[in-house]
């Protein structure tokens, strides 16, 4: 694992995905990169773990010397404001749902990465006016397609599942396609912008 | 052509998984313990990515249309055809003739390999069930399941691997969040016997023991791979297995060596684990130790 500090910004979360691609073209193995931190994976039997420090080594150098330029492909999420939590989050924001839908709806996200679930993106960042922890209880159920904050971040829900961010609306997009030739329909790097339906 | 006749719980095919994947948050899903998955595959002369069958549920019994090599490993396991076979053996098998698994209470994953492969559809470049997300699903009772060709016959059987012992000394390499936690606490960890809640699966082995707390703070997401042994803030930790979400923002007190992941996914509720300390060169040397114990099963040129 490869950290890159403690507090993340676009710059950091850009560097740690830049590592994960250069990391990713030497073909040990795959890469994980998230906010500040990249975990690169090698098969041990075919890579010994000294190579694979050295050329962890040179794939960070490497990714620094050439940052990625990749702007990725603007997606945009048609979404009904209509979530359980989206009256409480505004109140608790002290400001009215309908701004709050606009404050959500009217600006850029950048997919940072993906986890959590299969296609999950987390998307920063949502306007610093809407305060949305996680649920103090999460919920056992969340359905595919919930479009949610918590933390200063958005995302959806590609699959039912439980889940602890706060719901605001849905979208019909399918998120995650399994059997599609590309499963996901936010990658990392991908700018998303939520639009009122 | 492979017929199940009677399917256990939740029996799945499994290959070596998909970890092309994770980066799109994509668990890499496999064999729960793999060791006992690449030796059934070796038994039969299969390559390590074929895919076999994971059985979580007795009584699981099939037969076939054709002959083939098949090897059932797994804690515990056994076998009948017409008597009682051992598991961790190449056995012969004839078309039609009926094979049913056996176990104890203590068989939480068995497997069944069968030469040339189970040959179900790939889904994201795998054979490997997740069923969380619909990829692949439960074998169901008198389902047929396509195989490859079998490079294998009857003067291959009777080979056999050395079963692993699934003691519950499972060896971990320190971190990598190691100073997220105070001295006393990771002391506790090293000292303390687990015993595994009954909430785990295929995800993760949860542990029930004495309270292991991070230190104060949040931790940023991030990637997370399997053996890691996350811990959230109420102190109860997780050990991740093959169907983990791919990032977590909970801190990673040391990570499972992959030679010994098969302990930790086959001990039942209730059951003791204990941790212990190992280095790089140990997990290597384990890892090592174990793909020698199947190569030499390999048919030499």
């Amino acid at each position: 694992m490869v950290e890159l500090g403690e507090t993340f910004d676009e710059a950091a979360v850009a560097r740690a995905r830049a590592i994960a691609d250069a990391w990713e073209r030497l073909g040990h193995g795959p890469a994980l990169p998230a906010y500040v931190s990249v975990v690169l994976q090698f098969d041990p039997h075919r890579v010994s773990p000294e190579d694979a420090e050295r050329d962890a080594g040179d794939a960070i150098a490497r990714a620094d010397s050439a940052p990625s330029k990749v702007t990725g492909r603007l997606i945009e999420v048609p979404t009904q404001y209509d979530g359980p939590d989206l009256a409480e989050t505004a109140e608790h924001s002290k400001i009215s749902v309908d701004e709050l839908v606009r404050l959500h709806s009217g600006r850029e996200y950048t997919a940072y990465f993906l986890g959590f679930l299969s296609a999950f993106a987390y998307l920063g960042r949502l306007d610093p006016r809407i305060v949305a922890p996680r649920l103090a209880r999460p919920r056992e159920r969340v359905p595919a397609g919930s479009v949610a904050i918590a933390d200063g971040q958005s995302g959806i829900y590609p699959l039912t599942s439980p889940g602890g961010w706060r719901i605001i609306g849905h979208t019909d997009l399918v998120v995650f396609d399994p059997a599609a030739p590309d499963p996901a329909l936010i990658h990392a790097g991908d700018r998303v912008r939520f639009v009122r339906r | 052509m492979m017929r199940i006749i009677e399917p256990g719980l939740r029996s799945t095919v499994q290959d070596h998984g998909r970890r092309e994947h994770m980066r799109l948050g994509i668990p890499p899903s496999g064999p729960a313990d793999p060791f006992a998955f690449r030796a059934a595959n070796a038994l039969v002369d299969n390559d390590d990515d074929a895919a076999a069958i994971e059985v979580i549920g007795l009584p699981f019994s099939f037969t076939f249309d054709d002959r083939r090599v098949i090897a059932v490993t797994g804690r515990d396991a056994s076998l009948t055809i017409r008597g009682r076979l051992p598991a961790w053996t190449s056995i012969f098998v004839r078309a039609g003739e009926t094979v049913t698994l056996r176990g104890s209470a203590r068989t939480r994953y068995a497997y069944v390999a069968v030469s040339g492969g189970v040959a179900t559809p790939p889904m994201l470049g795998s054979r490997a069930a997740y069923l969380p997300a619909g990829i692949g699903r439960t074998l169901r009772a008198g389902e047929t399941l396509p195989l490859g060709t079998s490079a294998s016959g009857a003067h291959r059987a009777a080979r056999t691997v050395e079963a692993p012992v699934y003691d519950g000394q499972v060896r971990v390499i320190g971190g990598p969040h190691t100073e997220r936690f105070t001295p006393d606490v990771l002391a506790r960890f090293y000292d303390a016997t687990f015993h595994v809640d009954e909430t785990s699966d295929r995800q993760g082995t949860r542990l029930v023991g004495p309270p292991i707390v991070p230190r104060a703070g949040e931790l940023l997401s991030c990637g997370v791979i399997e053996g890691a042994i996350q811990v959230p803030r109420g102190g109860a930790p997780i050990v991740l297995l093959a169907d983990h979400q791919t990032t977590g923002g909970y801190p990673v007190i040391a990570t499972v060596i992959e030679a010994d992941l098969g302990k930790v996914a086959q001990a039942v509720p209730g059951e003791a684990l204990r941790f212990y300390r190992a280095g790089r060169r140990e997990a290597l040397d384990a890892l090592r130790a174990d793909l020698r114990a199947l190569d030499g099963l390999r048919p030499t040129a």
